[in-house]
Order: structure tokens, then C-alpha cells, then sequence
């Protein structure tokens, strides 16, 4: 192996859980790092410099928000959370906080594996940066500005190109309601969700196959959005 | 009978007697005394009716002393002249006795029989219950033990396919108890009404792609054909439980019909409600009350695992109330159901225009 293998840090105080991810993460060539609580988990990130955090929400001495947080202060290093039902609002309050994306209890290991090479790509990605944009049957240029569609051209509106590009700068992450709306209608505007709706739904008839049923423009109800391109 | 209600039954008795003098007053000086007992006996049978023995007794004897004192001679007196009129007195009181005793019988019984049939409706609900609790939850529960046992106990002896294929199990069988447990705890939720609506402004087509990707294994037995206006009007709805609604119908018409039927799901607008259906072309609706069907625990005639106990039309119904919409099983003519929910249409925030100039 040429490479380092990438080290992730587990925030999990169930045993039992810590005991499958050690398992599945290990066989899937990654090194974990275990914290069983939260302030640990805080100390944990600064020492081993992992990767990737994966941390519980539901944590006994401090909350995974507050987890989130503490380690955004001076990290970008990609978290996952791992929420349970219960924990619908405080998911969505994580994500707002940092994290950048969630994995719901209970989880299989195939879910989650898909969830960690997301957020490795994307951090090796981020310093390089991605503007073409590939869909099934639709292109887009996300620096150029320019998208078609069965090879014809295809008009967005500014703004429907800025709802792409920041939808592309998490690619294959969830991104919030209030992050979109924050980001390209400005933070006046975070809490009007229909404006989302409806510009998710024109940028769906113009470029998905089957705007009833995405695979590119995905919906995570009652959390925001996810761009998932053919690679 | 509490106390309250008593005394109020014994002013009755006095004021049903002072309303009776003052039209039998009114009426005295053209009607026969045998009419005017008659109005009185009529105040007396409205209490026994409406009350117990207590009230309908102090109106057999307000009435009769009323009408002794004041219309029977020698008037202005207590005293009787003539044997029949006690007769008179005799035949109120004991109508009021027989009538005030019918009436507590039927009350006796109705109450009893309501409580017989709460108490059946809960034994029906309880063991139909622990009915579904020993298919729904006991069969993944022992293919989980048995199979994650043999992993455990002789993990390297078995073949590399017997062990994949052991573990597939455990996780269906969980992912599937996953589910049901899920259900219960919803219903329990909807039951405590420990539920706060997340309500925001989304599109149904939003929520059918959702729901469509969340069970697309699910639906895969099925021709699914999707028919979704893209000019529908904005809902204000908790997204995640209308999502819950739709594909617990979606579900319930892929459990109930043969695989490789098609079921449809469409949506229109219908003047103030947004109408989304679920079409199945299988056998249709069982005889009788097709309300039944959105009963907790509904016993399910095809029987079947997979099928949340029973619960899944009785969460959709309380979350279509939770919104102020409803939900409903139609038969469709020439074979086949349709399970309709429908949500309510607001007037939706307008969105700015945009120009294409960039």
C-alpha cells in the first residue's frame, strides 16, 4: 500500500456498536480510532488528526451538536453523525452546526461504508474542485454556466445555477434546507422553504430523466438536498 | 348518579310543577278537570323520564298537591270531596314510579352494554395484538437467534455462501423487525398525540419521490405507473409523515395483490383538497365496511408477514387527521381499490419571479 490508510475516529458510547463499526471499518481498510464520550471524542480529534469523525448524537456527557462544533472551531475534517429517530431536529441542527452528513440508527454497514467514501472523495476533492456537473441524460457547467440536455441547451437561471453549485460543493452529501436558502438567497431568507421546493423542482424538469423519480437531485425529507452524479 | 345532577333533577320536579300550575291556570276556566290532571301528569312523565326516582316522586307529589289545592273542591283546600279524585293521585304517582323505573332499567343496560363492549373491543384489539406480536415480531426474532447463533457458535464450518447467506438473513429479518417496531411506537405516539407536526410548504410530487426511492425494492414486485401533475399547488405538511402515509398505501396495495399487478399512484386537485390516490388492480375490497379497514389491528384477510400488524392504514388515517385531511378505500369498478388521501389546500406563499438574464 502506497498510501497511508485513512484513519477514522468513532464518537460512540455503546460498546456494542463501536464493537461492529471497529469490525467493518477495520475489513474495509481503515484505521479506527475509539472514543466512548463526547469530550473524549473532542481531545481524540486533535491528537490522532483523523480523516473522518463519525460521531453518535446521542452521546451521555456531551452533545454530539456540541461534539460538532468543538471540533469545526479548527477542523474541516469530515464528520458523520449518527442520529437516532428521536433525534429528527437535532439532526438537522448538526448539519447546520458542520457536520456534513448522517447516517440514521439502525444503520447497515453498507449504508454507511457508502456515506464514508463519500466524505473521503469529497475532502481529497475539495482542494481540486468540481464544476462539470454529469446527469443521466443532461451536462453542466457549473464555471462556463452553461447546461444541455440530449446535446440541446438547456437555459437555468442564475439562481437555479447557484442552487448547483452549492449542491456541488457537497457532492454526494446532504446539504440543509437553511444552508441553501442561507447561501443563495441569503440569510434573511433561511426559513422560506418553498423557495427551495419550487427551484428544486424546475431544476428537476430541466434536467432529470424521471422528475418524479430523481437520481440526481435527491430529497432527504425534512432535512435538504443531495446531488448525486454518475462518476 | 352525582349529586349535582340529583338536586338539579329536584328543581326540575319543582319547576316542571309550577310550569304545569300556570297552564293548567290558564287553562282551567274552559277544559274539564280531568284534562288539567293530564297536564300535570305530563310533567310528571317528562321528569321520570329525564330523572330518577327522587325528582319523579317530588313531582308526583308537587303536581298532585297542586292540583288537590287548587283546582279539586272545594278549592283552596287539602281535602277531598269525592273518593275518585284520590284514584287520581294514586295513578300519577304510580305512573311516576313505573316510568321512573323503566328508565333507570334501560340506563342500567345501556351502560352495562357499552361497557361490555368496550371491554370486548379491547380484548379484540389485545389479542389481536399478541395474535400479531407471535407472526410479526416472534418469526424474525427466531430466524435472528438461529441464525446469528450458527454464525456464532460454528461460524467456520459452514460454507462461505452459508455464511453470507445466514448473515443476508439476520439483516432482512432485523431490518423488517426494525420496521414494525417502528410502527407500534408511531401508533403509540399518535395515541399519547406526543406528536408535533413539522409542517412546511413542499410539493407531493417531492414526497412521491421520496417514498418512491425509499421502497423501490418493496415496489419491485409491482408495474408501478406514476401519474403526478407537475403543476400541482403547494401543502403545508409534515413531509416525513405524509411520506410515512403514502407509502404505508403504496405498501398495503403491493401486500394485498398478486405480484405483477399494477398499481398506480396519481394526484389531482379537487376544488380545496390535494387528492392522491393509490390504485390497485387485484381483487378488490373485502365485503363489508371498508371504514373497518383503517382500524388499529385490522386482521389482515391475506394474512401475511410484511404487513405492520395491522398498522399501516391506521397510522395514515390519524396522520391524514393530524392535518386536517382524511383518507378512504373505494371499490373500483371492474375489480381492484383505491385508497385516497387527501390534504387540505392553503394559500401558498408566492415565489419572486427570476429572469433568465445573467
Amino acid at each position: 500500500m502506497t498510501e497511508p490508510r485513512p484513519t477514522i475516529l468513532v464518537v460512540e458510547d455503546e460498546p456494542e456498536i463501536r464493537r461492529f463499526l471497529r469490525a467493518s471499518l477495520g475489513a474495509e481498510g481503515y484505521r479506527v480510532v475509539e472514543s466512548a464520550t463526547g469530550r473524549r471524542g473532542v481531545i481524540d480529534a486533535g491528537t490522532h488528526k483523523p480523516d473522518l469523525v463519525i460521531v453518535d448524537l446521542g452521546l451521555p456527557d456531551l452533545d454530539g451538536i456540541e461534539v460538532v462544533k468543538r471540533i469545526r472551531e479548527w477542523s474541516p475534517v469530515p464528520i458523520l453523525i449518527l442520529s437516532a429517530r428521536i433525534h429528527e431536529r437535532s439532526k438537522v441542527e448538526a448539519l447546520d452546526a458542520g457536520a456534513d452528513d448522517y447516517v440514521t440508527k439502525p444503520f447497515g454497514m453498507g449504508e454507511l461504508l457508502a456515506r464514508v467514501r463519500v466524505a473521503l472523495r469529497h475532502a481529497a476533492r475539495s482542494r481540486v474542485g468540481t464544476s462539470i456537473l454529469e446527469f443521466e441524460n443532461a451536462t453542466v457547467d457549473l464555471e462556463r454556466r452553461t447546461a444541455t440536455r440530449d446535446g440541446k441547451d438547456v437555459r437555468l437561471t442564475p439562481i437555479e445555477f447557484r442552487l448547483l453549485t452549492c449542491l456541488a460543493k457537497h457532492l454526494g452529501m446532504v446539504v440543509t434546507h437553511g444552508q441553501l436558502l442561507g447561501e443563495v438567497w441569503g440569510p434573511t431568507h433561511r426559513n422560506d422553504t418553498h423557495y427551495v421546493r419550487i427551484y428544486m423542482k424546475q431544476l428537476r424538469e430541466k434536467l432529470e430523466k424521471d422528475p418524479v423519480r430523481p437520481r440526481h437531485l435527491v430529497t432527504e425529507l425534512g432535512v435538504g438536498y443531495r446531488l448525486m452524479t454518475d462518476e | 348518579m352525582n349529586a349535582p345532577r340529583n338536586f338539579a333533577g329536584y328543581a326540575w320536579a319543582v319547576v316542571a310543577t309550577a310550569a304545569s300550575t300556570a297552564a293548567a291556570l290558564a287553562m282551567a276556566s274552559r277544559f274539564d278537570l280531568v284534562n288539567i290532571a293530564m297536564v300535570y301528569l305530563l310533567a310528571v312523565v317528562v321528569i321520570a323520564l329525564r330523572f330518577s326516582y327522587g325528582p319523579a316522586i317530588l313531582a308526583s307529589i308537587t303536581s298532585v298537591a297542586a292540583l288537590d289545592y287548587l283546582f279539586v273542591p272545594p278549592r283552596g283546600h287539602f281535602s277531598v270531596d269525592d273518593a275518585q279524585y284520590l284514584l287520581t293521585f294514586v295513578i300519577v304517582l304510580v305512573v311516576a314510579l313505573v316510568i321512573s323505573h323503566l328508565v333507570e332499567n334501560v340506563r342500567r343496560q345501556a351502560k352495562a352494554q357499552s361497557a361490555l363492549e368496550v371491554e370486548a373491543e379491547t380484548e379484540r384489539i389485545r389479542s389481536t395484538l399478541l395474535a400479531s406480536i407471535s407472526h410479526d415480531l416472534r418469526t424474525p426474532l427466531a430466524v435472528i437467534v438461529g441464525a446469528s447463533s450458527s454464525l456464532a457458535e460454528s461460524g467456520e464450518r459452514l460454507s462461505a455462501e452459508d455464511r453470507h447467506a445466514l448473515a443476508g438473513s439476520v439483516f432482512a429479518q432485523a431490518s423488517a423487525l426494525t420496521e414494525h417496531v417502528a410502527k407500534v411506537l408511531q401508533m403509540t405516539r399518535f395515541e399519547t398525540g406526543t406528536i408535533d407536526l413539522d409542517r412546511e410548504w413542499t410539493t407531493v410530487n417531492e414526497i412521491a419521490g421520496s417514498v418512491l426511492g425509499r421502497l423501490k425494492e418493496r415496489m419491485a414486485t409491482h408495474r408501478l405507473i406514476v401519474d403526478l401533475p407537475t403543476d400541482l399547488p403547494l401543502v403545508r405538511v409534515d413531509a416525513g409523515l405524509v411520506e410515512q402515509a403514502l407509502g404505508n398505501l403504496l405498501e398495503n396495495g403491493a401486500t394485498h395483490t398478486a405480484p405483477g399487478t399494477v398499481i398506480r399512484l396519481s394526484a389531482q386537485r379537487n376544488e380545496d383538497e390535494l387528492v392522491v390516490s393509490v390504485v390497485d388492480y387485484g381483487d378488490g375490497l373485502p365485503d363489508g365496511d371498508v371504514e373497518q379497514l383503517f382500524a388499529k389491528f385490522h386482521p389482515h384477510p391475506a394474512g401475511g408477514t410484511g404487513s405492520g400488524m395491522g398498522l399501516g392504514l391506521a397510522i395514515c388515517r390519524a396522520i391524514a387527521r393530524l392535518h386536517g385531511g382524511r383518507v378512504w378505500a373505494e371499490r373500483v369498478p371492474g375489480g381492484g381499490a383505491a385508497f385516497r388521501l387527501a390534504l387540505p389546500i392553503e394559500k401558498a406563499p408566492v415565489v419572486p419571479e427570476e429572469n433568465y438574464a445573467a
